[in-house]
């Protein structure tokens, strides 16, 4: 079983984590989904950098578990409990900024990866929303961190959430412009971060060259 | 009387009855943590008498009997995709279905005669189909719970369709044709008991019992819709199985009582 753990990048987890992940992949009937789904959500809060993975993990699970059982028992686990978390944000973003962030994460990824019937889970768009609105507030504005992230999630998922939603997008750009232009406080950084996304988007959800070589490229002074 | 009117509803999952009309109110009554929103806008119809209605809009004294379910509009996520990818595999069943009756009305009327062999289920015009839906969604859902045996397995295993005979073999209700609520509800019944017939043979009467009920609380979503809509017997694999050892076979399996 270690392609698996290579895979899925499973050695940055603690034994239990990693035996219980690989027993779910070899065989999803086989284990407590519910134990895998909380499992997988609380590394994702801890761990940023799990995230992908986790997201990796999910799909992965729900495919075996749908073509052994035609059953959806660990992604019902898991969207409960990324609910529940999703349900206290407020509470975790005053304990840790850092956990709500990896929060904000993981529940991109997860509208990111797992689709249904090739559409991003009509569920999930709200809830998404509702994190990218939060991002955009000026206490949020002053953390480069949650501007970071903001800027992540909308280079990742902006795209799909603007299909399947546009006037919320336009909403929350809106809120962006209005952050970059009228924000104290504002790092360089963020608001070189959102100058970005709103050259991002403008261009369709893509960079032109000439912004690609401003923002990306080594200047040669 | 109880005084509704007075103590606003504390909605928890486990109270409510499923909307039934108007699948186009639509209206977002949670945010999407779960909190209610304040209800600001008059509901439709019958909510004017000011008095504080289950947010799916029947008063207290509403009678049909359903399985208390969670409300359909403000599910937990599980719940929210699923029932979302059911409906997107019910409208696909539905195309198909179309696709078939058309093709038969066309060939039927082809030949002039009316095809003997026509399924009665298949004689129904497309105006005369049940689109509602919630009501698909609903048969759908109880015809899962249906196939999610193993009873049902071990009886698609054992007879393959084209042996299955009518009045013998339990046939999958046909979601698409209109009928009463009362009338489908009882057919589902017959058909599930019907399918009993197929049931393990009952070694240690707990263990068929408990996976019995772990299968039927896991809400699966049919990967292989209704094979009866689609499937052709040059697609079935099955083996034939004889037919005359078949009442001797369901006699040796049923569960002692």
């Amino acid at each position: 079983m270690d392609s698996v753990c290579v895979e899925y990048k499973l050695q940055t987890l603690d034994a239990g984590a990693q035996n219980l992940l690989k027993a779910a992949l070899k065989d999803p009937r086989a284990v407590d989904l519910e134990k895998v789904a909380t499992a997988i959500v609380d590394l994702s809060l801890k761990d940023s950098s799990f995230c992908k993975e986790a997201g990796r993990i999910c799909y992965a699970l729900i495919q075996e578990e749908a073509k052994d059982a035609n059953s959806t028992v660990f992604r019902r686990n898991l969207l409960t409990r990324l609910q529940q978390e999703f349900t206290v944000r407020k509470e975790t973003r005053k304990r840790s900024v850092s956990q709500w962030v990896c929060l904000v994460n993981f529940i991109c990824t997860i509208f990111d990866y797992l689709k249904v019937n090739n559409q991003p889970m009509a569920a999930l768009v709200q809830p998404v929303y509702d994190c990218l609105f939060r991002l955009v507030q000026p206490d949020a504005l002053t953390n480069e961190e949650e501007v970071d992230c903001l800027a992540m999630q909308l280079h990742r998922i902006g795209e799909q959430l603007e299909r399947a939603e546009a006037g919320r997008m336009d909403e929350l750009f809106y809120a962006l412009r209005d952050g970059f232009l009228l924000q104290e406080r504002l790092s360089s950084m963020a608001r070189l971060l959102l100058l970005e996304v709103l050259e991002f988007r403008a261009g369709g959800w893509k960079l032109s060259d000439t912004a690609q070589q401003y923002y990306y490229s080594e200047v040669a002074n | 009387m109880s005084s509704n009117s007075q103590k606003r509803r504390q909605i928890t999952g486990g109270d409510l009855r499923k909307n039934a009309p108007s699948p186009s109110h639509y209206g977002r009554k949670r945010g999407s943590d779960g909190q209610l929103r304040s209800q600001g806008d008059p509901q439709p119809s019958l909510g004017a008498k000011g008095e504080h209605r289950h947010t799916d809009n029947r008063s207290e004294s509403f009678t049909t009997p359903e399985t208390v379910r969670p409300l359909s509009r403000c599910k937990d996520w599980g719940s929210e995709v699923e029932e979302s990818e059911m409906r997107m595999s019910v409208n696909r069943d539905m195309q198909r279905y179309r696709r078939r009756i058309l093709t038969a009305e066309f060939s039927s009327r082809e030949r002039k005669v009316s095809s003997g062999s026509c399924d009665s289920r298949d004689s129904a015009s497309p105006t005369e189909l049940e689109t509602d839906e919630n009501v698909l969604l609903r048969r759908q859902k109880q015809i899962n719970y249906g196939k999610n045996t193993l009873a049902y397995d071990r009886y698609i295993k054992e007879v393959p369709k084209h042996l299955r005979q009518s009045g013998v073999h339990p046939r999958t209700p046909n979601k698409f044709r209109k009928y009463s609520r009362r009338s489908w509800d009882q057919q589902i019944k017959m058909w599930k008991v019907k399918l009993h017939t197929w049931d393990p043979p009952a070694q240690d009467g707990d263990l068929q019992a408990i996976e019995q009920i772990d299968l039927g609380e896991v809400m699966d979503i049919e990967l292989d819709p209704d094979g009866e809509t689609c499937k052709t017997s040059a697609g079935d694999e099955m083996d034939c199985f004889s037919v005359t050892p078949r009442k001797m076979k369901k006699t040796e399996e049923l569960p002692q009582v």
